[in-house]
């Protein structure tokens, strides 16, 4: 008698498939891992040759090996900041921003991505929004060497600043920095130049003087202090720093520019310290001359007025003789004078007058 | 020594693994709860296997054809892969060849979803030396076939009947597709849509959950990741529907020349001598090689020249060049025999057309459409509904592939103009006509419709009278008896074709009773004996489950009241006639002196 066929066990059928399913997530697991391992590892080589590229300066080419490496590890977020960078360096800022805004949407606090949209911001002219970002970049978060990442970011921002000429911004930015900056030379200089920049000569002034103290012979320092005392009219000391730089750097045209500049001044201000009654006379009627020299130069040919009789008036103050006894009087009628003409210029006169004039510089001295 | 008294304590895991092994055995009376838990388990075996079959393909092509290689490494790395595979597919995987999707059809309607654990082992193996030596293909088709022949080995090794097996087939391929694009959905509808023919087939449980399970099994081993990542793109303007409109007309006519050269060249191979087929897909390897050694972007699948072009990195130029050598390369290497498929292919050819048409429109009207890549995205998608025929499934596919919604209207419109031109230019979907050209008549949509009516089964006669083409006429004519109007004419190779008693009666007349009925037979206006010519209008034939109706329609259209029943799986076999009168009183009508009534 024939034996039946056998119906094949489900158990054991079950027990195979259980078996395969279990090596075939092995072997997955693996063939995965290896995946990850080896694209991570061209992908890491794509980026190395695209960040030689941008070093280059080959940044069309850069972008590309960049995308490559983006394309094996999409969520790689250095490769998409390094890819920003490149489109920013090669003026893709569309594309800069594009992709920064990806980051910056899954990652708000990232600091990295942060800076580099501030530098896209402040290329498309959008300054406010470039501050904005260089903030967010200042206080986010660096995946490495924040203490200093977040102060080259700030440096960022205050060259931002100083470059709009916000005074007030820039010295809020520079004070926070003062005690972390590193102490070097170079550092220390750009600190002074800022705050001057800033409109603090006092602490510029405390920061040269510190230079010149370590190093005497530092004749950019005795100029940066040149500028302090000069940016606080102290023009005397202001000339003699610049003489001492000048000496220190003879070739160098912009300290005797300077130093001619405050010669210029001090040959003209009268309300230096110690000058005789005849000499502070002299230099108000210089003073009448120059300003009204300038004002008929700068105003229409038929000014309002009261501009006219101003004019008219510093006409005739020049003519009138002087006895001994009114030098006092006369000195301070011109130096009325000529102050009301001054004003007057601003009001008539198109162009504003040259700010490092000596003329501005004492009329300005005289207005305080 | 033991005392009787003392009972051995029962083994704990033996009564666990009974008890497991019983509840197995027990879901063998419960259909519904056994299909159940065999998609999950297909699902799950497939999504596996597919993963394993993406990484493999992956890793091993990084290896022999790595990026910035030499060139004469991208022409001997093709030709060698093909030479290798072309021999194993020979020798010893010979249901392994293409891509994968038509066998399966084959399985599941012609062979009881009988696939063979060889073909699954074949085919995997083959595939992924083929497409990882860059032969132009895809490997989702491949994919599909691994997934229905594992589901099919699994039902059988489990003693399931056939309609079982059947049932499970399409589980497979699902999962196989939800893994291999990680697309669940368009994986669920191309199991109905195109497998089954039917979107409301009763096994659409099954494909869901064997879909799903694939899919979250590929998650769990490769994380969520979509195909291709894509820049999100919007409708600019609404005139640029218009340029989409363009783009589904140059996809559609896209489809219809790489469909029609595909199957030009596949009729061109198999015209060449049998004893070449093992060396013939050294021609697919020689063409990719060539091409590649100037173009590396036709090598492989392509999927990362894709996304850079849905992300709008390549220039137009290029692309349309990429387009050209991948129709090129991508035929000749399915058409001479590779392992691979034309899912992959066709995502890339569409993305470079939607690419080249995106970049003109582009270029002189930048204000009113949106950058190359979005029409490289809808490009994708109107590709494959004009080659695989599949609109719903490819809006759907090219949606979860690229998860952006935005673009879906106008893919919808390129993908139905791309469908009906590719349907008006090429009648035979491509799937269908490559089992055609293997003698292998797959049933379409109207043939399922018809399932339900009365069937050629039903009136067939079996074991007819047959001739053989070198009797002589004379020998033939005493064995027809007179009952029928014409008789199979069967040789070597299988059925020629019905030879008409009044052709024979003829031939007597004429004095040529000596002549062989092969001579009669060829010198017969519009008979050929040739194989390869197996439509309706070549060679009148019914298959089994063909209505009466269809065969009355053909016996009309042949002028003949007898015609031949033959295999669908080889068009040549003949299985019995069914002749006029049998239909008739199939329908319970009696022919009476030439007159036709009702019976009673």
């Amino acid at each position: 008698m024939a034996k039946p066929l056998a119906t094949p066990s489900f158990l054991g059928t079950f027990g195979l498939i259980f078996l395969a399913v279990a090596a075939l997530f092995a072997a997955d697991t693996f063939l995965a891992r290896m995946e990850r391992t080896e694209s991570a590892v061209e992908a890491a080589r794509l980026f190395d040759q695209g960040r030689v590229l941008m070093q280059r300066g080959n940044n069309t080419a850069a972008i590309e090996r960049i995308q490559d490496a983006l394309s094996i590890e999409r969520t790689n977020r250095y490769y998409q900041q390094a890819l920003a960078q490149a489109q920013l360096a090669a003026g893709k800022t569309a594309d800069a921003e594009s992709a920064l805004s990806g980051l910056l949407q899954s990652d708000p606090t990232d600091a990295l991505a942060n800076l580099i949209m501030g530098r896209v911001q402040e290329k498309l002219s959008r300054f406010p929004e470039a501050i904005s970002y260089f903030h967010r970049a200042i206080y986010g978060k660096w995946s490495q060497n924040a203490a200093q990442n977040s102060l080259q970011a700030r440096f960022e921002l205050i060259d931002l600043l100083a470059q709009r000429d916000s005074k007030e911004d820039l010295l809020a930015e520079l004070l926070p920095v003062q005690d972390q900056v590193p102490r070097d030379l170079k550092t220390r200089m750009r600190m002074g130049h800022l705050f001057l920049r800033a409109g603090s000569p006092a602490r510029a002034a405390d920061i040269f003087r510190g230079i010149i103290q370590e190093i005497p012979t530092n004749g950019e320092a005795y100029a940066g202090l040149g500028e302090s005392q000069f940016a606080e009219s102290n023009y005397r000391v202001a000339a003699r720093n610049f003489e001492t730089a000048l000496r220190l750097a003879p070739d160098d045209q912009s300290i005797r520019k300077r130093r001619d500049l405050c010669n210029q001044l001090l040959a003209l201000d009268p309300t230096i310290r110690g000058l005789s009654p005849l000499e502070r006379l002299n230099r108000s009627r210089k003073l009448v001359e120059l300003t009204l020299h300038d004002t008929s130069q700068c105003a229409d040919p038929t000014p309002p007025p009261e501009t006219r009789a101003l004019l008219d008036q510093a006409a005739k103050a020049l003519k009138t003789r002087v006895s001994p006894a009114s030098e006092g009087e006369v000195t301070e009628f011109d130096l009325d004078i000529a102050e009301q003409l001054w004003q007057a210029r601003a009001k008539v006169c198109k162009s504003a007058a040259p700010p490092d004039s000596p003329l501005a510089l004492v009329m300005g001295t005289l207005a305080h | 020594m033991i005392k009787n008294s003392q009972r051995p304590s029962p083994d704990p895991s033996q009564s666990w693994i009974v008890k497991l092994g019983r509840s197995l055995e027990n879901l063998r009376g419960r259909e519904n709860q056994l299909s159940l838990v065999l998609s999950l388990v297909i699902g799950a075996l497939v999504g596996l296997v597919v993963v394993a079959f993406i990484l493999l393909t992956g890793r091993l092509a990084a290896r022999m054809y790595p990026p910035g290689g030499s060139g004469w490494r991208r022409i001997l790395v093709p030709v060698l892969g093909s030479l290798s595979t072309g021999y194993l597919l020979w020798r010893y995987f010979p249901s392994a060849r293409g891509s994968g999707i038509p066998q399966t059809k084959f399985a599941l309607f012609i062979n009881d979803g009988r696939i063979q654990f060889r073909t699954v082992f074949g085919k995997f193996f083959c595939c992924s030396a083929s497409l990882a030596s860059g032969i132009a293909l895809g490997r989702e088709g491949p994919s599909v076939q691994v997934g229905a022949g594992l589901a099919s080995v699994v039902a059988r090794n489990l003693g399931l009947d056939a309609k079982q097996v059947r049932s499970l087939v399409p589980a497979g391929c699902a999962a196989a597709l939800a893994a291999a694009f990680n697309t669940p959905i368009a994986a669920v509808l191309f199991s109905l849509e195109e497998i089954m023919g039917d979107l409301h087939a009763a096994v659409l449980g099954s494909v869901v959950l064997s879909a799903a399970t694939s899919w979250m099994v590929l998650h769990l081993v490769l994380g969520d990741e979509p195909l291709f990542h894509v820049a999100g793109y919007q409708l600019v303007n609404p005139a640029e529907f218009g340029v989409y409109a363009v783009l589904g007309v140059v996809g559609g006519l896209g489809s219809v020349v790489f469909v029609k050269l595909l199957l030009g060249l596949r009729s061109w191979f198999m015209r060449l001598p049998k004893s070449s087929v093992w060396f013939q897909p050294v021609a697919g390897g020689l063409t990719v090689g060539l091409i590649g050694y100037f173009v590396p972007e036709v090598m492989g699948v392509g999927y990362n020249y894709v996304e850079k072009v849905l992300n709008g990195d390549i220039v137009v130029k290029l692309v349309v060049l990429f387009a050209v050598v991948k129709i090129v390369a991508t035929a000749v290497c399915y058409a001479s025999g590779n392992a691979g498929g034309i899912f992959g292919p066709a995502l890339f050819i569409g993305a470079m057309m939607g690419a080249s048409v995106g970049g003109v429109a582009h270029a002189w009207f930048p204000q009113y459409t949106a950058g190359p890549g979005a029409y490289a995205l809808v490009g994708m998608g109107t590709a494959f509904a004009g080659i695989v025929r599949t609109p719903l499934t490819s809006v759907i596919m090219i949606f979860e592939i690229t998860r952006d919604y935005t673009i879906i209207v106008p893919l919808m419109i390129s993908n139905l103009i791309a469908f009906f031109i590719s349907q008006k230019l090429q009648e035979e979907p491509i799937y269908e006509a490559l089992a055609s050209q293997e003698g292998v008549h797959l049933p379409n949509a109207h043939a399922s419709s018809q399932s339900a009516q009365m069937q050629v089964r039903q009136a067939m006669r079996s074991g007819p009278q047959i001739l053989s083409p070198d009797l002589p006429v004379a020998t033939a004519l005493p064995m027809t008896n007179g009952s029928l109007d014409a008789w199979p004419l069967v040789g070597e190779e299988g059925l020629w074709g019905m030879i008409r008693m009044s052709d024979l009666e003829h031939a007597v007349r004429d004095g040529a009773s000596g002549k062989k009925l092969a001579d009669i037979f060829n010198n017969i206006p519009g008979q050929t004996s040739r194989s390869g010519h197996s439509t309706a209008e070549e060679l009148p034939h019914v298959h089994l489950d063909h209505s009466l109706g269809l065969a009355l329609e053909r016996m009309g259209s042949s002028g003949l009241n007898v015609l031949p029943v033959v295999s669908r799986a080889n068009v040549r076999q003949l299985l019995g006639i069914v002749v006029l009168d049998d239909i008739l009183k199939t329908y319970g009508v009696a022919r009476r002196g030439g007159d036709m009534e009702p019976t009673d």
